[in-house]
């Protein structure tokens, strides 16, 4: 099974330009969706057929603070000028969203917020996933994001 | 395939704290979108209202050592946020251990689809034979966070809002809490698949040919026995000008255009992490008593499909029902119930 | 230049410096855009319907004008030249 990690700390975006350079969009990302978006490019880079819609694939993320980060960002915001920009990533499933978006997965998208990393429950929970008729492997990832600057991200892909 | 019922039901919301109540207000065309506080002393008042529906919802049920617990919500305690963790995990332990369950709760925190993909994930864990009951509960509480956001973008309606209507102007913001046990002993309803679908198109914005949606319908239509009679589908129904566009789109795709269809926000408004549980409860309930709630604030359809929406109240017949929800990440989720006992 | 040429010209240079700032358009320069091309559509920019409404609120923030529905805002933001027109006739700050 591959795994893939982003060290806390590590600078975002010279890993996108070294990873991708061309999507723009990733600037407007938030920290959290950024992190899931690296993760995935890390784990997809080389898929065969890489951007043809597809359905079968999930993508799950999986969180203690979800968009905490994010949310800080947007509660700053609101005491001149709320920002619709940090408002649409007030949602800790934005980012299975983005994942989904880049790489044309029509399939199921989920977000779960946990007490901690328990990666017991996060396979039970994604072979329960696996339930769905359609669904033949699945994006997990376990992204912890409690700042800009600091938090725990790893993905790795399962098949049912 | 272990079949999945609703065996009990809990409502808290500003129009009534049971169904029936609920109902009778439904039928007089009342609404009511906030709770007023007046009275309450505890700390949080969505763990409150989360807390108090789940509790009426077992009433009665025997929690054992494999059941279940699921809170649906997208901003739990954000009204805290900078104050104290507000970590949703945290919510739902502290909900779960009021009750006295004993296994470790999960959240769905999937945007305004987090009531059907809760149902669904607990439709799921029972079928896993790990857990014998699942209690499933939603909950949204209102504040200055979710209310600054939807208004910066320009998605709140000044009037009250007008599902499907051709001047519909946007959606009007509601709060809640719902919860439904979930088991595999026979029950008033079943449960019977469910599923969730990306768009992969726009982080807020729905797809203009609803095909998250669309595939969604498509999914749970695999489901219908040869027996079962759709009585109606309850939509998203949010009355902003895109959404409901985009889901008589999906309906029409899905050869439903012409299946009576519900939209219940002009009620409750959106109530976000417990809309799917409150309207699914409601939609129950009211096929039940057999009627289709009206859709309150339709008056004349403005969007580019037919759809079988009605101002009135309807006779309900048919024995089965769709609950669809989209929400923001471009997610869409769809839940089929069949009146139990009836196959 | 006349005055008025020149302060039309620094105000489209604020503008465009305010827009790549708002909207995160990462390693644009005020040199990259230029004052006629269309801001929406594959054409332009590419921007979308969020930036629409952060664009609103650019507006509000800096120059007191304040815009109402998204659909005004996407004929006031057609291009940098339309938007700072708009801002030199509208603003109150």
């Amino acid at each position: 099974m591959k795994m893939v990690s982003i060290a806390s700390g590590t600078d975002l975006t010279a890993l996108y330009r070294k990873l991708v350079g061309n999507y723009p969009k990733f600037f407007k990302m938030d920290t959290l969706s950024k992190l899931g978006f690296l993760l995935a490019e890390m784990l997809v880079a080389d898929d065969s057929d890489r951007f043809t819609e597809r359905e079968d694939r999930a993508v799950l993320i999986f969180s203690r603070r979800g968009c905490l980060a994010n949310d800080l960002n947007y509660a700053k915001s609101m005491e001149d000028f709320p920002s619709p920009s940090l408002f649409v990533y007030t949602l800790p499933n934005t980012v299975a969203g983005e994942i989904a978006i880049r790489n044309k997965y029509q399939g199921e998208t989920g977000a779960f917020l946990l007490e901690g990393y328990d990666r017991p429950q996060i396979d039970e929970i994604v072979h329960q996933v696996f339930q769905d008729r359609i669904t033949r492997d699945a994006i997990v990832a376990w992204i912890d994001c409690p700042s800009e600057t600091e938090w725990t991200a790893q993905a790795w892909i399962v098949s049912k | 395939m272990t079949k999945v019922f609703s065996i009990g039901t809990g409502l808290v919301t500003p129009l009534g704290s049971t169904v029936t109540s609920v109902l009778e207000a439904i039928r007089e065309g009342r609404s009511k979108q906030y709770f007023s506080r007046n009275g309450f002393t505890g700390h949080s008042f969505f763990e409150n209202i989360a807390l108090e529906a789940a509790q009426k919802a077992i009433s009665g049920i025997e929690i054992t050592p494999k059941t279940g617990f699921i809170l649906s919500t997208a901003k739990g305690n954000v009204e805290f946020i900078g104050r104290e963790d507000i970590s949703l995990a945290l919510s739902a332990r502290r909900i779960a251990d009021a009750l006295g369950v004993k296994t470790t709760p999960i959240v769905v925190s999937n945007a305004c689809i987090s009531g059907v993909a809760a149902m669904l994930q607990g439709m799921r864990m029972i079928r896993s034979g790990a857990f014998d009951k699942v209690i499933v509960v939603g909950a949204e509480v209102q504040s200055p966070f979710i209310e600054t956001g939807f208004d910066c973008l320009k998605a709140i309606s000044p009037e009250p809002c007008r599902p499907f209507d051709k001047d519909r102007q946007g959606l009007n913001l509601g709060e809640a809490a719902a919860a439904m046990v979930l088991c595999a002993d026979e029950g008033p309803w079943e449960i019977v698949d469910g599923v969730i679908r990306n768009d992969a198109n726009h982080i807020s914005g729905p797809s203009r040919t609803g095909e998250g949606s669309f595939k969604c319908l498509r999914y749970v239509l695999e489901s219908l026995a040869k027996e079962d009679r759709l009585s109606f589908v309850s939509v998203h129904g949010t009355a902003t000008p895109y959404n409901d566009e985009m889901e008589a789109i999906a309906l029409d795709r899905a050869g439903l255009s012409h299946v009576p269809v519900c939209a219940l926000k002009g009620y409750f408004g959106h109530t976000m992490g417990a809309a799917g549980l409150v309207e699914v409860i409601v939609c129950m309930g009211a096929h039940d008593m057999g009627f289709i709630p009206a859709s309150k604030g339709f008056g004349e359809l403005g969007v580019s499909r037919p759809v079988n929406i009605s101002a009135q109240e309807r006779p309900a017949s048919g024995n089965a029902i769709i609950k669809l929800l989209s929400g923001f990440g471009g997610v869409n989720g769809a839940l089929l119930l069949r009146k139990g006992g009836s196959l | 230049m006349d005055s008025k040429q020149i302060i039309m010209e620094q105000l489209i240079t604020e503008v465009k410096l305010k827009l790549i700032e708002a909207l995160n358009l990462d390693g644009m320069m005020p040199e990259d855009i230029d004052n006629n091309a269309p801001l929406f559509g594959d054409d332009g920019l590419g921007l979308d319907s969020i930036d629409v409404l952060e664009l609103i609120v650019l507006l509000e923030k800096n120059y007191g004008i304040r815009i109402d529905n998204p659909a005004k805002g996407r004929q006031v933001f057609q291009s940098v030249a339309v938007m700072a027109d708009y801002i030199a006739n509208n603003r109150t700050k």
